[in-house]
């Protein structure tokens, strides 16, 4: 683990997943909600192309790279063969 | 005066209630029937109320300000939080809390240099939703949650949690109120969401780790069970095991020197997770 705490998207992946006004803006002004949030241009670059292992090189916690796949590819149903687990072994998997 | 009548410790994936079929046949069996039998023990205790330890997954506290343990005191508690619901796949459902326990919790602890944040609101994710639909699915049994951090470093250290467990029993039993409860922590085995072993299971760990337990050695637990090995069996999930740890140290409290005892285990990579229970026999 090498989480920066105070890392924007850290704040921005949290609060999104509590809020469902800010996942409809996650869905529909991504870029917005980044340059609210404070992203850097390399934050916001990794999370547009869900580069999970680029964000977690920039100290996002763990828990929540698996998450970022499931905000983009959807939450039910999230086994081993489903689209977001899928995204996660793809983007992360060494 | 309040007495202890059970203590459990149990995993929590979601895998359990969001794609159980997607694991073999008699994987799934064997997961169905472990949650049963401790259901059927906890049933057998008759609690008015348990008192849950479990991570909180970043749910609740931003990386800003995370308590080590946090107390929910509220009198209702609703799940699962909105955007876990279709991750999770349970009934929406609520449950009654105990302010007066949830409190004395705090302000006893407090008394004993154990510092508690308390919260009326807490989000609920697979911590205890998972836990509740096998084990109390009709939600009867009111529940005290305590979230606690198991994932941003620095965590809690084990003998903390063991330490916190026993000042909880001991608060517990001196509550001058005719209650029954049970101590449940969720969490574990071993899993690392977030990590390179995403899509394992260590059961040489998990197998080690319950062996330990059953030995009921405080002292040796202490020794052997440090946080950088849970890590190493999977640094996102595992760690979650400190709220057994907590569980523990309310069992030896009330039956020192004894076991733990296994109620299942089953490895599944399906479901991303080392799946098992164990009780403590605390009236026995």
């Amino acid at each position: 683990m090498q989480t920066d705490r105070t890392l924007p998207a850290n704040k921005l992946i949290f609060e999104v997943r509590r809020d469902a006004a800010l996942r409809a803006r996650f869905r529909d002004d991504l870029d917005g909600l980044m340059r609210d949030y404070g992203l850097s241009a390399e934050e916001q670059q990794a999370l547009r192309e869900i580069n999970l292992q680029k964000l977690s090189d920039l100290g996002m916690h763990p828990y929540f790279l698996p998450q970022v796949a499931r905000l983009f590819k959807g939450a039910g149903y999230n086994h081993n063969d489903s689209e977001a687990a899928r995204l996660y072994a793809d983007r992360m998997l060494k | 005066m309040a007495e202890i009548v059970s203590v459990i410790a149990l995993a929590h994936a979601p895998g359990a209630t969001g794609w159980l079929d997607k694991a073999p046949a008699h994987e799934q069996e064997a997961i169905k029937v472990g949650y049963g039998r401790m259901a059927g023990r906890l049933r057998a205790a008759r609690p008015d109320v348990i008192v849950g330890i479990a991570n909180d997954h970043m749910l609740n506290f931003s990386v800003e300000n995370v308590p080590d343990w946090c107390v929910g005191i509220a009198d209702r508690w609703h799940g699962p939080s909105e955007w876990f619901r279709d991750w999770i796949n349970v009934p929406d459902y609520a449950v009654a809390g105990n302010r007066d326990l949830g409190r004395t919790i705090v302000r006893e602890c407090a008394k004993r240099g154990i510092n508690l944040a308390f919260s009326e609101k807490l989000e609920f994710d697979d911590n205890w939703s998972v836990p509740l639909n096998f084990l109390t699915p009709d939600h009867d049994v009111a529940l005290v949650p305590i979230h606690m951090n198991c994932v941003l470093p620095p965590m809690p250290q084990p003998e903390r949690c063991v330490a916190f467990g026993r000042a909880l029993a001991e608060v517990i039993k001196a509550w001058p109120q005719k209650l029954r409860v049970a101590v449940m922590a969720t969490g574990g085995l071993s899993h690392d969401p977030g990590g390179q072993k995403y899509f394992d299971v260590d059961e040489k760990f998990d197998r080690w780790f319950l062996e330990l337990l059953e030995a009921g050695d405080e002292a040796r637990v202490l020794r052997e069970l440090s946080i950088e090995k849970m890590l190493g069996a999977g640094d996102g999930g595992t760690v979650e095991l400190l709220a057994w740890l907590v569980a523990m140290g309310a069992a030896q409290t009330l039956a020192p020197g004894r076991g733990s005892e296994t109620m299942f285990y089953v490895p599944s990579v399906p479901l991303r997770c080392g799946m098992g229970g164990v009780e403590w026999a605390v009236c026995a």
